[in-house]
Parts: C-alpha cells; sequence; structure tokens
C-alpha cells in the first residue's frame, strides 16, 4: 500500500506531557497518514504508552496539539475520540476477566448506537478470528494468552475504527504466538485500517510498518522510513541486537 | 419448640434482611467501582425515609390521602428514590470525584464530613424530634396468614418489592449496556475508558442507582415500623456495611445474601439470645467479627489480590 | 515528514537506548513565599525544643490571664482534645489506619478510672495506678480489637471499628443489668445514668481539685506524651509506621513486620485515648455513655486532619481551632462576629482581582439594602422579625430580611445555599463572581434566621462535618502536613 502524498489522520504538533514536575514527552511531532502502518519504538520509560494515552486523552499535554481526522482534539474527551474513530489494543491486553468474550466485544462497539450494525461488526471479526465465535460465551480471563490477544483485538475492531493504535501487541506472548500475531495485525492493516504499533520488539515491528519513529526518554531521536531504520546503525545496536 | 414465635421472628427478619439487603447494595456497588466506603449511605437512607414522609403530607397525610393508599405509597417510593438517588450524583460529583487520585484515606475521611454534615443538616431542617408514617391510617391493620406465619401489608410489601428491586437490579446489570459498562469500569477502569466509555458518567450512575434504593429502603422501614429521625441512618447504616462485608464487599448478590443473614440474625438473637432486646447489635457485630476471622473476603467475595 | 533519516539531537549525545528518565526530574523548588513563608521556613528550621516553647509559654500564661469558666472551656477541653487528638495521630497519622472505634477507648479510660475510683463501686484508688489501670486496660481492649483486624485491608477495620465504638456505646449503656454469666446482676458501668461521683486525681497525697489545677496536671500530662510521641516518630519504629502509611506493600517487600506494626500503632493510640479516658473522667467527676459518641469522633478526626495527619504540631492548631472557633460561636453576640468576621476575610482572601471584589462587595451590600427597602415598602412581613441579640445582629437587620415567621423559608434558603454552594464550585470567572452574591446573601439569610440560633448543637456540627470535605478537596495535607509527591 502506497503510503505518500497520502492524506494526514493523526498528527501529534509539538506535545510536552508531565506528570507533576516530571517532564515525560518534549516536543513531540509524530504523524500517521491515512493506511498507514507506523511503529514507535523505544526501550522502558521513553515515553512511549504516555504518547499513546496522550493521543487517546487519557493524558493532557501541557503544550501542543492533537489533531486527527483533520479537527483539533486536543481538549476533547477520550469516548469523543473514539467515536471519531480511533481504538486501542492496550499493553497487557487489558481484557475485562470476569465478563464473557461477547460482552468484551460488546465492550468494544460500546459507542456504537444502531443495532444492525452492530451484528456485521460482529461477523467481520468472527470471520477475522474464527475462534471467538466458539468461545464467545466463556469468560474472557479464562483464556489463553494467544487467544486474549485475539480478544483485544477483536475488541478494538468492533468500533469500526479507522486508526488503530497498538499497545506492545508482543509483550508476554511466546514466539510463535508473537509471529501469528504480526500476521493478523498485517492482515487488518490491509483491510484499510491505519496504525501505530508501539513496541520494544523493533526488528518484529519495523518489518510490517511502513514508517517508524524512536523514542528515548521523552524526545525522538529517529524517524524514517522502516526499511531505512532497519539499517541504522545506532538503532541496531541499540534494539536489535547486532 | 414455639413455631409461632419462630416464624414471627423469620418474618420480621426478613422485612429487616429485606431493607438492609437494599442498604449493602449500594454500599457494594459503590465499593465494587471505586474501592470507596461510602460512609454517607446511611444518611442518604435516612434522607429517603424523609422524602418519603415529605412526599406523604404533600398528598394529603396519612388520614386523608389524596388518592388511593397504593398509589400514594407507590409516589413516595418513587419520589424518595428520585431524590435520593440526585443526592447520591451530587455527593459523588462533589465530595468523591475531586479526590479520585487522591490517597485512600482521603475520601474516606470526606465520605465522614458528608454523612455528618447530612445529620446535623437534618437535625437542623427536621428537628429533633420523631416523625410518624402512621401506617395503620394509610394502608390498615390487615394481616395475611399461611397457617403460623403472619405477615402484615406493609411487611409483604417490603418483601414483595425490595425483591422485585433486587431482580431488577441484577437484570440491569447482567443484560443492560449500562449494566456490562459497571461492570467493565470496576474491572478496569482505565481500560473501560479505553473503549469510549464514559467512567464518569457509570460512575454517577452506579451512585444514582444505589442511593435510590437506600432511598427506596427508608420508605420501607419506615413503612413497617413507623418512626424516623435524624439519626437513624447510622446503626442502619453500619448494619448495611456488615451486610456487605459478610456477603464479600463488591459482589452483589453477596449483599442480598449478606443483608437477610444480617437481618435474620439480628431477629433470631432478639428473641433467642440472653437480653437479645437490648443486645442484638453486639450479636450482630459479633457474626461480623466471626464471619471476617473465618472468611474474611466474605461469603461470595474473591480473595482480594493485590497488584504489584 | 522527510523520508531521509533526520537525528533530532546532536550527535554527540548516545541518546538512544539510554534511560536517563531520573535524571531529567526537575530540582525541587522553594515553595513558601512572602511573610508567610518566610514564617514557615522559620518553623520548618526550628529545633524541635524552641517549637514546643512557642506553644508551652502562651499555654503556661493562659490560666493566668482569664477566668476559671473560659480556662475551662478554652484551655482544659482544648488540651484534652489535642491529647486526644495526639492519639489518634499516631494510629492515623503515623500508621494510616482508619480507626473509628477510637473514642470507645477514651471511653474505656473514663470508665475504668470511675470503676476503680469512685462513690459509685467503693473502691477509691489513687490516681497513678489507676491510671495506669486504665491505660492498660484502653491498650488491652485495643489489642484484642486490633488483633483480628489485622489481617485485613485498611477498609475493613473502619468497619469494625465503626461497629466497635457502636457496640460500646450500646455496652455502657446498658452495662447496670446484664444478667447473664459471667456479669450476672454486677452494675459495671451505671447504664444509662453514667457512673457518677469520680473521685479527683490523688496523686502522692495532693488532690486535683480545682480547674486551674486539672489544667496544670493536663498540660504536664500533654507534654509528657507529645515530647514522647516525637521520640517515638524519630524512632526506627516511627520511620516504619511513614513507611506503612505511604506504601503498606512496599514496605511489607522491605521485609517490615507490617501486621506487628500496625498492631503496635493501633495499640499505642488506644493507650492515649485511655489516658485521655482517666483524666476526663476526674476532671468531669462521672462518666456518661452520652459523652462516647459519633460527635467527638468527628471531632477529634477534624483536629486531627485540619493540622495534618501525622504533625504534632498540628494537632496543637487544629483543637485551638475545632474546639476555640465552636466556643466562640456559643454567644448568640459573639457568633455574629465570627460568622461575619469569616465571611469578610474570605471574600477578601479568595476574591482577585480587586474588580471582582468590588463587585461581590458591593453588589452584595446593595442587594441586601434594596431588598430591605422593597420589602419595606410593600411587604412589612418579610422585615417583622426580630433581631438577634447585639449591635452587630442591630446593624446587620438594616441589610437583612428578618421575616417574623421564618422557620420554613430559612429551611429553604439553607437547602438553598448549599446548592448555590455546589454550583459555584463549577463555575469559573466572571459568572463565578456574579453568583457570588445571591450565594453570600441566601448563606447570611440562613444565617441570621436559622443557624444561628443552633450554633451549640446541629450548626457546629455540620460546620465541621462540611470542613472536612472542603479540607480534603482543597488542602489534603491539612495545615502542616507535607504534600506527598506522587509518582504515577
Amino acid at each position: 500500500m502506497s503510503v505518500n502524498g497520502a492524506a494526514s489522520l493523526l498528527a501529534l504538533v509539538g506535545i510536552d506531557t508531565y506528570y507533576g514536575q516530571i517532564h515525560i514527552l518534549e516536543k513531540l511531532n509524530l504523524e500517521v497518514r491515512e493506511g498507514e502502518l507506523v511503529s514507535l519504538l523505544g526501550g522502558n520509560a521513553s515515553g512511549k504508552s504516555t504518547t499513546l494515552k496522550t493521543i487517546l486523552g487519557l493524558v493532557q499535554p501541557r503544550n501542543g496539539t492533537v489533531e486527527f481526522r483533520g479537527e483539533n482534539v486536543t481538549g476533547r474527551t477520550t469516548s469523543y475520540r473514539i467515536k471519531r474513530g480511533m481504538a486501542i489494543v492496550p499493553e497487557n491486553r487489558r481484557l475485562f476477566g470476569p465478563m464473557t468474550v461477547l460482552e468484551n466485544l460488546e465492550m468494544g462497539a460500546y459507542l456504537n448506537r444502531d443495532g444492525r450494525g452492530r451484528k456485521e461488526d460482529f461477523e467481520r471479526v468472527y470471520t477475522l478470528f474464527p475462534l471467538l465465535k466458539e468461545r464467545r460465551n466463556q469468560l474472557a480471563g479464562t483464556l489463553s494468552g494467544g487467544e486474549q490477544q485475539m480478544v483485544a483485538m477483536g475488541r478494538a475492531l468492533m468500533s469500526h475504527p479507522k486508526l488503530l493504535l497498538m499497545d506492545e501487541p508482543s509483550m508476554g506472548l511466546a514466539p510463535i504466538l508473537v509471529e501469528r500475531s504480526f500476521e493478523i495485525i498485517q492482515q487488518v492493516h490491509q483491510s484499510g485500517v491505519a496504525m501505530l504499533i508501539v513496541e520494544q520488539n523493533a526488528n518484529m515491528a519495523l518489518s510490517i510498518a511502513d514508517r517508524g519513529y524512536v523514542l528515548s526518554t521523552g524526545r525522538l531521536v529517529l524517524e524514517g522510513p522502516a526499511g531505512q531504520l532497519l539499517e541504522h546503525e545506532d538503532l541496531r545496536k541499540a534494539y536489535l541486537g547486532r | 419448640m414455639n413455631w409461632s414465635l419462630f416464624w414471627d421472628l423469620t418474618v420480621s427478619g426478613l422485612t429487616l434482611g429485606s431493607v438492609y439487603a437494599l442498604i449493602a447494595l449500594g454500599y457494594t456497588m459503590v465499593y465494587g467501582i471505586l474501592k470507596l466506603l461510602n460512609f454517607a449511605h446511611g444518611d442518604v437512607y435516612m434522607i429517603g425515609a424523609f422524602m418519603g414522609w415529605f412526599a406523604l403530607h404533600w398528598l394529603g397525610g396519612p388520614v386523608n390521602p389524596s388518592a388511593t393508599a397504593w398509589l400514594v405509597v407507590v409516589l413516595m417510593f418513587l419520589f424518595a428514590m428520585v431524590a435520593c438517588g440526585g443526592l447520591g450524583v451530587a455527593i459523588e460529583r462533589f465530595a468523591y470525584r475531586p479526590l479520585r487520585n487522591a490517597p485512600r484515606i482521603a475520601p474516606l475521611i470526606s465520605a465522614l464530613g458528608v454523612s455528618f454534615f447530612l445529620q446535623n443538616s437534618a437535625l437542623l431542617l427536621f428537628g429533633a424530634s420523631f416523625r410518624d408514617y402512621d401506617t395503620f391510617h394509610l394502608i390498615g391493620a390487615k394481616t395475611y396468614n399461611y397457617k403460623d406465619i403472619f405477615l402484615s401489608v406493609p411487611q409483604l410489601l417490603t418483601i414483595v418489592s425490595a425483591i422485585g428491586l433486587m431482580i431488577g437490579l441484577t437484570l440491569l446489570v447482567a443484560r443492560t449496556k449500562i449494566g456490562k459498562a459497571m461492570r467493565a469500569t470496576s474491572f478496569d477502569r482505565e481500560a473501560a475508558s479505553m473503549m469510549g466509555i464514559d467512567v464518569d458518567r457509570v460512575i454517577a450512575s452506579t451512585f444514582f442507582i444505589g442511593s435510590a434504593l437506600a432511598g427506596a429502603a427508608g420508605v420501607m422501614f419506615a413503612l413497617v415500623f413507623g418512626q424516623i429521625y435524624h439519626f437513624m441512618g447510622f446503626l442502619a447504616g453500619l448494619k448495611g456495611f456488615t451486610a456487605a462485608v459478610i456477603g464479600g464487599i463488591g459482589s452483589i448478590p453477596g449483599a442480598m445474601l449478606g443483608g437477610l443473614l444480617v437481618g435474620l440474625a439480628e431477629s433470631y438473637a432478639t428473641g433467642y439470645l440472653p437480653q437479645g432486646s437490648t443486645f442484638q447489635n453486639l450479636y450482630v457485630f459479633a457474626l461480623l467479627i466471626l464471619i471476617i476471622l473465618i472468611r474474611p473476603s466474605g461469603l461470595l467475595g474473591k480473595a482480594d489480590v493485590k497488584k504489584v | 515528514m522527510a523520508d531521509e533519516l533526520t537525528p533530532q539531537v546532536p550527535p554527540d549525545q548516545p541518546r538512544i537506548g539510554v534511560d536517563e528518565w531520573v535524571a531529567s526530574v526537575e530540582g525541587k523548588r522553594e515553595r513558601y513565599r512572602g511573610p508567610v513563608g518566610w514564617l514557615r521556613r522559620g518553623w520548618d528550621t526550628a529545633p524541635a525544643g524552641a517549637r514546643l516553647l512557642a506553644f508551652v509559654i502562651p499555654a503556661a500564661i493562659f490560666p493566668l490571664v482569664t477566668t476559671e469558666g473560659n480556662l475551662f472551656r478554652y484551655g482544659l477541653i482544648t488540651l484534652l482534645y489535642a491529647l486526644l487528638g495526639l492519639g489518634l495521630n499516631v494510629t492515623v497519622g503515623f500508621a494510616g489506619l482508619l480507626d473509628l472505634g477510637y473514642i470507645a477507648f477514651f471511653g474505656f479510660g473514663a470508665y475504668t478510672y470511675g470503676y476503680v475510683a469512685s462513690v459509685h463501686t467503693g473502691h477509691h484508688w489513687p490516681a497513678v495506678p489507676a491510671i495506669l489501670l486504665a491505660i492498660a486496660v484502653a491498650a488491652l481492649i485495643g489489642f484484642i480489637v486490633g488483633f483480628p483486624s489485622r489481617r485485613l485491608v485498611g477498609d475493613y477495620l473502619a468497619i469494625v471499628t465503626l461497629f466497635f465504638g457502636q457496640a460500646f456505646v450500646v455496652f455502657v449503656n446498658n452495662g447496670d443489668r446484664i444478667n447473664f454469666w459471667p456479669f450476672n446482676r454486677t452494675d459495671l458501668t451505671g447504664g444509662a445514668n453514667g457512673l457518677d461521683n469520680i473521685d479527683p486525681l490523688k496523686l502522692f497525697g495532693w488532690t486535683v481539685n480545682t480547674t486551674k489545677e486539672y489544667y496544670w496536671f493536663t498540660l504536664g500530662a500533654f507534654l509528657l506524651v507529645i515530647i514522647l510521641l516525637y521520640l517515638v516518630s524519630e524512632s526506627r519504629t516511627g520511620r516504619a509506621w511513614k513507611a506503612l502509611r505511604e506504601d503498606p506493600l512496599a514496605a511489607e517487600v522491605m521485609s517490615m513486620p507490617v501486621n506487628r506494626l500496625k498492631l503496635m500503632a493501633f495499640v499505642f493510640g488506644a493507650a492515649i485515648a485511655g489516658f485521655a479516658g482517666a483524666i476526663y473522667g476526674s476532671v468531669q467527676t462521672g462518666a456518661f455513655p452520652g459523652d462516647f459518641d459519633v460527635g467527638l469522633l468527628i471531632t477529634i478526626y477534624a483536629i486531627v486532619i485540619l493540622g495534618g495527619a501525622g504533625s504534632l504540631a498540628g494537632v496543637i492548631v487544629g483543637a485551638l481551632v475545632v474546639n476555640g472557633v465552636p466556643e466562640l460561636l456559643r454567644d448568640p453576640n459573639q457568633a455574629e462576629w465570627v460568622f461575619y468576621t469569616a465571611l469578610v476575610l474570605l471574600v477578601l482572601t479568595k476574591v482577585r482581582p480587586w474588580q471582582k471584589l468590588v463587585t461581590v462587595v458591593g453588589g452584595t451590600l446593595a442587594l441586601g439594602f434594596a431588598l430591605v427597602a422593597i420589602a419595606d415598602a410593600w411587604f412589612p412581613r418579610w422585615t417583622a422579625g426580630e433581631p438577634n441579640t447585639g449591635k452587630l445582629a442591630h446593624w446587620v437587620s438594616h441589610w437583612m430580611l428578618l421575616p417574623s415567621h421564618a422557620t420554613q423559608i430559612a429551611n429553604w434558603a439553607y437547602a438553598l445555599t448549599i446548592a448555590l454552594i455546589l454550583v459555584l464550585t463549577l463555575l469559573r470567572g466572571w459568572w463565578r463572581t456574579i453568583v457570588m452574591i445571591p450565594t453570600i446573601y441566601v448563606g447570611a439569610f440562613a444565617w441570621e434566621n436559622l443557624l444561628v440560633e443552633q450554633t451549640v448543637g446541629a450548626t457546629r456540627f455540620l460546620l465541621l462535618g462540611a470542613l472536612l470535605v472542603v479540607l480534603m478537596n482543597a488542602r489534603p495535607q491539612g495545615l502542616f502536613g507535607t504534600a506527598r509527591v506522587e509518582i504515577v
């Protein structure tokens, strides 16, 4: 999928985020275009999760703006942004353990008001993850890690997102499941959903991404097409171990 | 064995237990979603009893009601529930919401303050004397019986409507969208907001429902036992608390079970234990300690796992 | 954005993969400014002995310059409350345990002393063993209550202790007619009438009799306890308690004996309450069930929270404010002055800039005079009420509507005041300024026509309740506490 020249879907402009006195993000600029798959890399406490929370509005930046689909959404609530077409697969999946798979998916479609569209959404998710249809009445907390990952992705897709945010999709999964998980990510991406993937597993993330950003202690230190980043020397030393 | 005494105690225990169960539900729902002990809840119940009284008197009073008794009772319930629901939402908005991220002891103390404020406001506005619902004139003294089991109309009304409200609540939480959002929010608030759930609104709804149930409980208590006063919320709140803890705090069926258990225990203690009518509260306290020692997480609660 | 690689930091800073999170935390800022800041810095840097003197000297002069009645109400009772506050401060302030049965330990102290030293039972122990017994009994009961609760999370402890406090009241109210084993028909507590004719304290041949003597004795006891607590709070155990309060889980991981520490704090607090109780019993030569109710519990909580949980100096200030202000309210004339002074001070300090201040003050005055003029002309019933006693109340009556039968209207005005204040917290800017005018007027109306009549009872307590809520919202660390640094 070609990305050059596509319209901007999400843009962070000059974002400064603080927790109390602590400066977490410094003058962050980041962009995701329509249909693009972007990965955001960085080590522990580099500000990756805070970036996602700022995009979703769970954390308010002190300076800077968040633009989504050409609209300044900086002061808007999380639920407004989700209604406009964001969705997230959170770190560690964060399923609602004591609720069934079906109910978890329903929560993903919380803001969809009309019932007819919802049926199609369920069908779409069940086509992507046929296992979920079998397991729909099981409690989400009793599923295996890989199955939970499917529920988390299905839940995020229920709302028909324009932009899917993924926080550490490989975390806590067996290597074989990581591969499977990234295949699914690519599949979803090919259906036209733009994605921003936050990862520590830089190799895997860059191998499927169009572009990448590298974050270190709250600042962007590198950005560029995924292929070039994979070849970058500093990055290879720091993350790829070769 | 004196069966007639036993059945009398059972019936009054179930009546009292229905009231406690409704109060316990409010505690447990709020605790489930905010991990906060809402000390003001007992006083919301007290306000509910007073709102019922005012509704009764605006409708012409017990002797000369301006509509049929049944309609008056229904309107009393509705008015008390709506007023208490609103009060609960206001308490959450002004006393608890600003403290969402404060150290845990801060909202508890704020809750203590709200409780004291409500109690003394009621003392100031309604006076220190008892007020009477005068159910005798409103409904009459008719009783139903099956063999030895005697039920007065207000008792029947209390038990039946409490069961109705509990079924309604269970369905609401299990089936409806807002109910599911409540469960999701109480399990993981941030994940819920990531799904687009307006967490503030879900919490406000929880307070509305819990407080409305307390308001209904206040009217029920007053219909059965007649007299209301500004301090009545303290003990009832304490028993509701106890019921919620015994059942397992955070668990809705637990609160119902705990409420009935506390009501029955209090009633049987009054009848069977030495000096029960004086010390029934001490016996309930002993039951609380016993349950906490044997099963710290309550009868239907899950063991508390702390996040590291 | 460009497609080639664009490093955004100079190449000499190898930042990739380096965690500098800690290094990027900004330095601690100077928090206090102005003359108040100067005072606070002086206070913070003064040695503990000097801080204690700042309290002891005025406290020692006070009995020499005041009357017997004032010494009792402002001096002795404040000291007793402060002593109680010190004990609660150990449980809540140091260790972070929400003990809602605290007043029961106070009661146990008073009743124990009364049981071994009064006409009621016929025993007449001297003060030292009697007080020691009172302390021991309170501590033992604290141990018994705390033991099953020690494994519980803070919330369960709150319920158990709240119920325990209630159980104590039930017990003393009916303690004269328990007739089952092992108390067959023994009169333990004197029932609803309480224990009367409790002996004064007899210390080594000296009998404490007058208010002044009790004041000196209590002051001595207070100093003893505060010095003891200071030493404890600086000790290993004191530091462990604070660690426990800030993060119980971390404390546990650091291999601190969490349960034992909790229990110790609980028992320590109970023992101090028992001590205060014994003194209280002898001061008023009696112990009555009604003295140990929720009202006192809230009062002591307000003292500890207002001063700042964990702060010893804060307890003294808290006791002075929480006991002193309501005592001033007792006299309707003084109450008027207190109310309007507080109102004016609040408006002067909180309303900025001066344009808004002028609007609020001018608007409120104009509103009042206009309403009185309208009422005088057309609705005479609205100004037909009697003004309250005192010069200030007389002046106020030119500005304030005083209806002849005010009860109903004043009740609604009270409810309206609460609603307006709540609305006020939601408004910003000029809307807030404008709504402030009717809020002040309606509030003052409710005060003049309703609240001022109940200053000893309901008004005092509802103000305490509101104080707790406002304080938690505005300054949860209290006047003397330091703000916690929240790490996300």
